[in-house]
């Protein structure tokens, strides 16, 4: 199958257009040899082509460790035979600021003899603001041909598909020779372009300033920013609720469907204890991934998280970050590994580090199971104001903003005990325009990352549940846990937990946690032995409180989750993008600091109550 | 409307004022000059400052119908010189 590279600048709808070109039927995956997403599908229109789409970039000139991942992507691929074209998309209405990037792009494929072709995209803004856009100049200027498109309406495409069915050497012009151009060259003929092609006025900017104006706003600003962080904590609880009971009804369901059916008792006791027991007590948390993915997918496409890197970006840096360092840090609520990732679009490497060590602590999906099952277990689930505000949904609040002010305490004290040798760097970000998100590209992105979460954390989570259920089980088939060789291995390890109040049960759920935290609750499941119709959180929460756990060690709990490092996919993608050493001593401090917090957090509430 | 021709950082900029940049001080490293030129910071360019969210945070300034924020490190070696004032943005 030939490959077609699509590249552009950030916010030039380049998404937008791939997901338009292969009817959202792209998978995601690290391309080889290089650690990046990079989505790709076959086209709609032409089967036998698939559409690779390539980070985002501003430069071939790269600033950040983003940029140069995105750059050194970008020559391997040039290399390969199988690229058979170079498609270039560019926002029209904001041409100024691609074009420079456009002409390394015709470079680099004059070079290497693969033939590119320029996508305005916009058309639909440019005809709606009457603004003037000559696509047949510039193709002239430039050398390559330049297709209006619009990915909102699918405008352009059949030129677009036309244009990639015509044999490859017909696109190159040898009129054009950008080869020996040095950068400082393009530059200078960038901006003569941009004189004489790009839309002239600033009209798109007037209907943007009046949100900002608002959004921006030192005072409304900062309450808007926090009414926004507010709703979003809230929806994934509150609102969540409703789909996760749905959840729990199916799961129940199955069980009381599928376990009368087994005439083994040992293997229904499995089904029951180890399926339903463990993996089903996790399942029911995926529809509070789905609505974090959505919410975080919302707020990234209408262009407020944008802002509220800027508005973050003073307060940070008073803890060693940036306003640069908002976007990985509010990607690690959902997951530490992507967050990881995305801290490479921090240009400084001391405020990458910094960014490195507060990821861990930022309240990610995978807590969300043990700290809705705590909250559950302790806090009552009335609400107010029609049901939107609830007294769970508080608490969450609460537990997410300890883990970000710890985060935030960790980079603070480094960043003042370290030694900075290098300057600060300098914050320049784009503000893109203010877009009502389009439903489809989000919600597959949400179930995406459903998936993914599913796929990846099931398998341990299974693994975990079958070894705990075996260790669980026997020797006496499930009479008395205490003598089994899962209680044998508890009271061993209990004098380690006890002085946080917990008992060896919890003491097994922690240790196989630090595979991944959500497996506490899938053990607890299973070392309570929930059966039957009882697999959902409901039951484990009766069956906890039965367990006489006392407030002090819930709240201890839920401390040591909130600073402890226990993932271990978390761990090696920090030792790879950053080091081994830093990845170790994050690991160990992280654990020490979270005992000792919890103890002291446990002695506390001992006293107090 | 003014048309006062003075040099300034573009970080002095009020917001609603328009300016044409001039060039960039020694202060910036290189490579962030040739990111903010590839941005339509060019000299000659023209650029308004667009708002201060105060409290020292980025400012936003427009180019075109392009937006970007600018922190004090980028905007004070940003040289430009005062020609026009836009009424109605501040």
């Amino acid at each position: 199958m030939r490959r077609v590279l699509l590249l552009g600048s950030p916010n030039s709808g380049k998404s937008s257009l791939f997901n338009r070109l292969t009817g959202l039927s792209q998978r995601v995956a690290n391309y080889p040899g290089i650690t990046v997403d990079v989505a790709s599908g076959p086209m709609v229109s032409l089967p036998d082509t698939e559409l690779v789409d390539f980070p985002g970039t501003y430069s071939l000139e790269p600033i950040s460790g983003e940029e140069a991942i995105a750059v050194s992507f970008l020559n391997e691929a040039l290399a390969d035979d199988n690229v058979s074209h170079v498609l270039c998309v560019a926002d029209a209405t904001r041409l100024e600021k691609c074009l420079h990037f456009i002409l390394q792009v015709i470079r680099e494929c004059q070079l290497h003899q693969k033939p590119v072709t320029i996508l305005a995209n916009m058309s639909d803004v440019i005809r709606d603001n009457q603004l003037h856009f000559d696509p047949i100049g510039l193709s002239e200027a430039l050398g390559v041909q330049v297709i209006s498109v619009s990915a909102r309406e699918s405008q352009g495409f059949e030129s677009l598909v036309e244009c990639l069915g015509v044999d490859a050497a017909l696109n190159l012009h040898a009129d054009r020779n950008w080869r020996e151009t040095p950068n400082e060259i393009l530059r200078g003929t960038a901006q003569q372009l941009a004189e004489k092609f790009s839309p002239k006025g600033d009209v798109l900017i007037n209907s943007q300033l009046r949100l900002d104006r608002f959004f921006l706003s030192t005072a409304l600003g900062g309450l808007a920013f926090f009414a926004i962080m507010f709703l979003f904590f809230q929806s994934i609880f509150t609102w969540s609720a409703p789909i996760m009971d749905a959840v729990e009804s199916v799961v129940s369901g199955l069980g009381q469907a599928v376990v009368p059916l087994i005439p083994n008792k040992v293997i229904a006791d499995f089904v029951a204890d180890a399926l339903f027991g463990g993996v089903g007590a996790f399942l029911v948390f995926v529809p509070q991934i789905f609505v974090l993915t959505l919410v975080i997918g919302i707020m990234e496409d209408s262009g407020y998280l944008a802002r509220a890197a800027l508005i973050c970006h003073r307060p940070l840096r008073v803890f060693g970050l940036t306003g640069k360092s908002f976007i990985p840090l509010l990607s690690g609520v959902a997951c530490a590994i992507p967050a990881i990732y995305a801290a490479r679009s921090v240009d400084s490497p001391r405020q990458r580090m910094m960014t490195y060590l507060a990821i861990p602590l930022m309240p990610c999906s995978a807590r969300l199971p043990v700290y809705a099952l705590l909250i559950a277990t302790f806090i009552p689930s009335d609400t107010a104001l029609f049901g939107l505000i609830g007294w769970q949904g508080m608490a969450l609040f609460a537990i997410y903003f300890f883990g970000m002010l710890v985060a935030l305490l960790v980079t603070g004290f480094v960043s003042k005990a370290s030694k900075n040798k290098q300057p600060e760097q300098p914050f320049v970000l784009e503000l893109p325009p203010y877009r009502l998100p389009t439903a489809k590209p989000l919600l597959r992105n949400a179930w995406n990352r459903c998936q993914q979460f599913v796929t990846q954390a099931g398998k341990i989570i299974l693994a975990v549940t079958m070894v705990v259920w075996v260790l669980g089980y026997f020797p006496n088939g499930g009479a008395d846990l205490g003598q089994s060789w899962l209680g044998t291995l508890g009271h061993f390890v209990e004098p380690v937990f006890a002085p946080l109040g917990l008992d060896w049960r919890y003491g097994i759920a922690i240790l196989t946690s630090f595979l991944a935290r959500e497996v506490f609750v899938g053990t607890l499941g299973t070392i309570f032995g929930i059966e039957g119709s009882e697999e959902n959180m409901l039951p484990l929460v009766d069956h906890i409180q039965a367990s006489g756990l006392p407030l002090g060690s819930g709240i201890a709990l839920l401390v040591f989750f909130a600073v402890a490092l226990q993932c271990v996919s978390t761990v090696v993608i920090l030792a790879r993008e950053g080091s081994s050493r830093l990845a170790l001593t994050m690991l160990v401090s992280y654990l020490v600091g979270a005992y000792l917090l919890s103890l002291l957090v446990f002695q506390i509430v001992s006293v107090l109550l | 409307m003014n048309n006062a021709s003075a040099v300034k950082a573009l970080w002095d900029l009020r917001p609603g004022e328009a300016a044409t940049v001039t060039g960039f001080g020694d202060t910036l490293p290189v490579s962030y000059q040739g990111r903010v030129m590839e941005f339509g910071f060019q000299p000659g360019a023209r650029v308004r400052c667009l708002l201060n969210p105060g409290f020292g945070a980025p400012r936003v300034y427009g180019i075109s119908n392009s937006v970007f924020s600018l922190d004090r490190e980028i905007a004070a070696a940003v040289h430009v010189a005062i020609n026009n004032s836009v009424e109605g943005l501040a």
